[in-house]
Parts: C-alpha cells; sequence; structure tokens
C-alpha cells in the first residue's frame, strides 16, 4: 500500500516536473497549484463523434469524475501534397465550422452532468491525431473509439487502452436495458399464447375424458398434477411476455443497490503530496 | 372430512358465468397474492361454493390452483431478489406440521359441537385473528408511511434475534439471524391458521416482518414458497381422493397467472409499506365479512334466535363484503403501480430532454 501511494506521488511530481511552469519563483510551493483533471478521449471520424457515443461518455465521465475531450478527425481531407487544391481548403473549414457548431451542443450538454468537454478536430489519419492530442494534454486515461474504428487505428506507438463501441446501444446500453419490446418479445407472446390456447382447447374439448379419469384418485392423481404444471410453465410464460409486450416490466433498480456517493460541486480536489515545511 | 366418496361428489357444469367469475375473481387474486404473498382464497372458496360447487371439490380445485400460481409468483419474485428460499422452506416444514395439528383440532371440533361449531370456530378465528394481526400490520403501515416510508426491524425482532439459542439460522436474502426456535412457531402458526381459514398467510407474512423481522418485501416473496410446498402437499392429498375438479382449476389458473405476475411486478414499483397497507387493509374488511357470518353459526347452535331473513341478508352481506376486501386491494396494488409508472414515465421524459442535444 505504502509502495502504490509512493509510486503515485512519485508519478505526480514527474508530471508536474515536464510540465512548463508557468511562474516559477521561491514562492510557488506556497501557491495551490493548477489542478489537471483526468480525461477520456473520444474519437469520432465525422465532425462529432456520434450521440450514442458521446452519452456513454459523458455518463462515464460523470460517475468516474473525469473530463472529456471529443476529437473529431476527417482523414479524408488529411494528406497535404500537390494536390492539395483551394477547394479542399474550403472543405476543411466547411468542416471545422461544423464541427465546432456541434462541439458547443456537446459542450452545453456534457456540461448539465458537470463535465467539462473540450473538442479537437483533426486532419489526417486517426493514429496521428490521437498521439498529436495526447502530447498537447496530460492526463488522458484511455480512448473511446466509436463503432468501426479499430484499436489498431488509434493505438499506435501510444500506452493507453482503447476501448471501442461496438453497435449503437452506447449509452441505453450502460444505463439501462435495451427496450425489450422488440418482435422477440411479441413473437414469444403470440407463441406462447397459442400454445396455451391449445392446451387449454385439448382440456375443454375432451372434458368427459378428462374427467373421468382425473377424479379417479389413487394414482390418478399425478394427472392433475401434471397438468397444472403444465399449465403453470406454459401459461405462466405467455403472462410473463404479456406483461412484457404491454411494457409493464420491474423498472431496472430492482435490487437496493448502494448508491454511488454524490458528486461534490467543486470536483477538483487538491490531491495527496509530500511536503516539506521549512 | 375426507370420507366423501367420490363417487357422490358432484362436479357442476360450467356456464359462462361461472367462467367469467372464476377468471375475474381468480385475475384479482393473483394480484393480491403475487404482491403480499397471499390472498384470493378466502374469496375463492366461498364463491365457488355459493355457484353450488360441492365444499371438498370447492377446496380440493383451489388448493390445485394455488401451488401453481405461488410457484410461478416464487419464481418471478426470485428474479427480482426477494425471496428467501432457506426461510421459505424452513417455514414450510414447521407449517406442514400445523397443518395437521390444525386438521386433528377441527376434527375434534367437528365431533363435538357439529358443523355448526367448527363453522363458529372457523369465524371466531378469522374475526379475533384479522382484527389483532390486521390492526397491527395496518397501524405499522400507517405510522411508517407518515415516517417517510422508511421501514424499521420491529423491536420484538430485534430482541429475539440477539438471543443466542443454538441452532442459529442465517437467512442471506432477509438478511437476518436468528435461532431457528423462533422460526418454528411461526411456520406453525402459518400451518395451523391455513387448515383453519384457508389463508396462511395472514400469519406467515406479518409473523415473518414483526418477529422474525424480516422486510415486508421479503416476508410477502417468501410467503410464495410457503404457498407452493403446503398448496402442493395439499392439492396430492386431495387428488389422491379424486376431488380435484381440474377444470375449475384451470380456469382460476388463466386468471390467477396473468394476475399473480402483475402483482409480482407491482412490488417492485411501489414503497415497501404498500405491501403492508394492502395487507392490513384486506384483513380487516376480511374480518368484517366473517363477523357477520357469526350469527349464523350461533342461531344453529341455538344460542341466539334470529329472522331467516335477517341471516341471509348477513350472509349475502358477508360475501359482498369478501368480494369487496379483495377489490380494495386490487384498487390500491394498481393505483399504487399506476403512479409510480407515471412519476417513472415523467422522469424518464425529462432525462430524455435534457438529454436531446443534437
Amino acid at each position: 500500500m505504502l509502495n502504490f501511494i509512493k509510486k503515485i506521488q512519485g508519478k505526480e511530481r514527474d508530471r508536474e516536473e515536464n510540465s512548463p511552469r508557468q511562474e516559477a519563483g521561491p514562492d510557488q510551493e506556497a501557491r495551490p497549484k493548477p489542478e489537471v483533471s483526468r480525461k477520456i478521449l473520444v474519437v469520432g471520424k465525422g465532425e462529432a463523434p456520434d450521440v450514442e457515443v458521446m452519452d456513454y461518455a459523458v455518463n462515464l465521465a460523470e460517475r468516474l469524475g473525469y473530463d472529456l475531450i471529443a476529437l473529431s478527425v476527417n482523414t479524408a481531407l488529411g494528406q497535404k501534397g500537390r494536390f492539395f487544391t483551394p477547394y479542399k481548403y474550403h472543405l476543411r473549414e466547411k468542416f471545422t465550422h461544423r464541427a465546432r457548431v456541434a462541439g458547443e451542443a456537446l459542450q452545453k450538454k456534457a456540461a448539465l452532468r458537470g463535465v467539462g468537454l473540450e473538442q479537437v478536430v483533426k486532419f489526417g489519419d486517426l493514429r496521428s491525431a490521437v498521439l498529436e492530442v495526447h502530447r498537447q494534454n496530460k492526463r488522458i486515461e484511455f480512448v473511446i473509439a466509436q463503432n468501426g474504428i479499430k484499436e489498431k487505428e488509434v493505438n499506435g506507438d501510444l500506452n493507453i487502452p482503447v476501448f471501442t463501441i461496438t453497435g449503437y446501444q452506447g449509452e441505453r446500453a450502460m444505463a439501462k436495458e435495451a427496450d425489450s419490446r422488440g418482435s422477440g418479445v411479441i413473437g414469444k407472446t403470440v407463441g406462447f399464447g397459442l400454445a396455451t390456447a391449445i392446451l387449454y382447447a385439448a382440456v375443454f374439448m375432451n372434458t368427459e375424458t378428462v374427467m373421468h379419469y382425473f377424479t379417479k384418485g389413487a394414482w390418478y392423481a399425478a394427472l392433475p398434477i401434471v397438468t397444472v404444471f403444465a399449465f403453470s410453465f406454459v401459461h405462466g410464460a405467455f403472462s410473463n411476455y404479456l406483461w412484457e409486450a404491454l411494457g409493464i416490466q420491474a423498472p431496472k433498480r430492482v435490487q437496493p443497490r448502494p448508491s454511488a456517493a454524490k458528486r461534490p460541486v467543486a470536483r477538483r480536489r487538491p490531491r495527496p503530496e509530500l511536503r516539506i515545511n521549512t | 372430512m375426507h370420507d366423501i366418496a367420490p363417487e357422490a361428489v358432484q362436479f357442476i357444469d360450467l356456464s359462462l358465468t361461472t367462467i367469467t367469475f372464476l377468471f375475474i375473481v381468480g385475475f384479482i387474486g393473483g394480484l393480491v397474492s403475487g404482491f403480499i404473498g397471499s390472498g384470493g382464497a378466502f374469496v375463492l372458496t366461498p364463491g365457488m361454493m355459493s355457484l353450488g360447487v360441492p365444499g371438498a371439490v370447492a377446496v380440493a380445485s383451489n388448493m390445485c390452483h394455488k401451488f401453481p400460481k405461488a410457484l410461478v409468483g416464487a419464481y418471478k419474485r426470485w428474479k427480482y431478489g426477494q425471496v428467501d428460499i432457506k426461510l421459505g422452506l424452513v417455514m414450510a416444514a414447521s407449517a406442514g406440521v400445523g397443518v395437521q395439528i390444525g386438521i386433528m383440532i377441527q376434527e375434534w371440533i367437528l365431533k363435538q359441537w357439529g358443523e355448526a361449531g367448527s363453522n363458529l370456530y372457523v369465524s371466531l378465528s378469522f374475526v379475533v385473528i384479522l382484527v389483532v394481526v390486521g390492526g397491527y400490520v395496518f397501524y405499522d403501515a400507517y405510522k411508517t408511511q407518515k415516517a417517510g416510508g422508511g421501514e424499521q426491524t420491529n423491536p420484538l425482532a430485534r430482541w429475539l434475534q440477539s438471543i443466542n439459542l443454538p441452532p442459529m439460522m442465517h437467512f442471506k436474502t432477509a438478511n437476518l439471524r436468528i435461532s431457528m426456535w423462533f422460526t418454528i412457531p411461526i411456520g406453525f402458526a402459518t400451518g395451523m391458521l391455513a387448515a383453519t381459514i384457508a389463508v396462511g398467510g395472514f400469519i406467515g407474512v406479518p409473523g415473518m416482518i414483526y418477529v422474525l423481522g424480516a422486510s415486508g418485501l421479503v416476508a410477502s416473496a417468501t410467503e410464495l414458497v410457503i404457498a407452493f410446498v403446503m398448496g402442493f402437499g395439499g392439492s396430492v392429498k386431495w387428488a389422491i381422493n379424486g376431488m380435484v375438479d381440474i377444470r375449475l382449476t384451470l380456469i382460476i389458473l388463466a386468471g390467477s397467472l396473468l394476475g399473480v405476475q402483475l402483482g409480482a411486478i407491482g412490488t417492485t414499483y411501489v414503497k415497501e409499506h404498500m405491501i403492508k397497507t394492502v395487507m392490513g387493509t384486506i384483513m380487516i374488511i376480511v374480518a368484517v365479512s366473517r363477523g357477520l357470518a357469526v350469527p349464523k353459526y350461533l342461531k344453529q347452535l341455538g344460542v341466539i334466535s334470529l329472522e331467516e331473513s335477517t341471516i341471509s341478508l348477513l350472509m349475502g352481506a358477508s360475501f359482498i363484503i369478501m368480494c369487496i376486501a379483495l377489490g380494495v386491494g386490487a384498487l390500491i396494488i394498481l393505483g399504487s403501480m399506476w403512479r409510480a409508472k407515471r412519476a417513472e414515465t415523467a422522469a424518464e421524459a425529462a432525462l430524455a430532454l435534457d438529454k436531446g442535444y443534437s
């Protein structure tokens, strides 16, 4: 434990030393240093990362107390060469403008949840864009890449984890179960409904025979017992899916879980560090 | 009690009214039992008898629908993490003994004072137990609601839990540790009551809450396990005697399997004290209903004299009030589910509005 703390403190010191110091002087120790928050880098190939990916990232950042960097990369307008025409410059400007507009909306949205968001627009290949952002910003803890971006594309020389959101479930997959009122549930409702109807028809169309054998007693007692078990499985499954198809199902927070501590208003807390009182 | 030969039993012809009545009562009974762990039987048995079903067949068919319903309800609530299977099985084991003793007492009373005496005993037990226990449950629910909804362990349960009398048992889901010797009387009383008035849950659930210290949610869910075990045992016994009218059972089951799942879902929406409120309300209304039936049996025993028309009026009122008890319970459940669902939808809508940025 102690070693771990020392290790962290060591890393902190390294970071402080490497960072450009704006004011260096004898009174620096006494002044509070600017806090650098931890960040998640969200990478998208369009003007802004997808809504679902951003929702997921904002949720995650809120819970972890991190900030976000939304990186929009345009790979098509990357290479500057002989064929880089003024028209392409125009396209770049247009892309940047659109990305900024989207970025402002994202910022507002993130601010509602108390998450800081910075938008960066880059052109060229993903790997160098991510590398550049990583160099410019300290404490990027991991990368969330939008669907369709492979880890190899993002992570070249960097040694930080890259997570990809596959599919477009994003925030929904994280915050709650996907809406199950799909064709699957309706199909099962119909299927089990038919099976139930057949079972009922089988009994009620042969009432005489059924009643004759079922009330014989002794070992025939197994007949009504087995029957009600069969009915409870088929009809039970039917009613389960029926309520689900009608949208009546338990809310997800059924089990009272220990709720996560409320996020403090001032999120940037001073980190522990060793100081020598002089 | 069991000496009716199968050949002598008359099974009724089904009409549309009968089917509709059984289906609806089955559904409402299922809804209530999915929510509070028991219920429905106290309306179904007299209801079926008023349709012309012989008493033994009514009890047998009712019981045969009870255990699959309890099975489905218990499974559903187990998925919600509310069922303490161990507690249920321990209680069911002692309840089994309670049922046997309860039947023996019934038979003894039947021999001593005849059918009227037996009925009087049943009605009086109903009134006394339901007024005392139901009144306390209702008072406690009212108190909890006033205090803001947080449930607290009863002082009696806390004291019993602190007594270290081996063998101590730990119930994980109910989150309590108590001596086995305190669970036995509760299970036993549940069984006795089940044998007497056919609704053991009226003792079992309050017993688990106030004596053992389980929460209302866990107690009512665990009661379904007890109901399954006892219902299964009872049904096998009745089926061996050939008393189960499978048609009646299946019609009630059709309604109650729908109801029991809705009731189980309901528990996940409402505040915990709602279970106690519903239970207390039903118990008190049922007590009033059974109280109205007492004069009839007193007259049969020659204790009081009453006009025949008054008696039939009282009996009619008694049955209607019984139906009202179930109806009121169902209304409270559906009403609070509706409110909770609406609040949830409103919160989701607000969140969605908050999220829309592009």
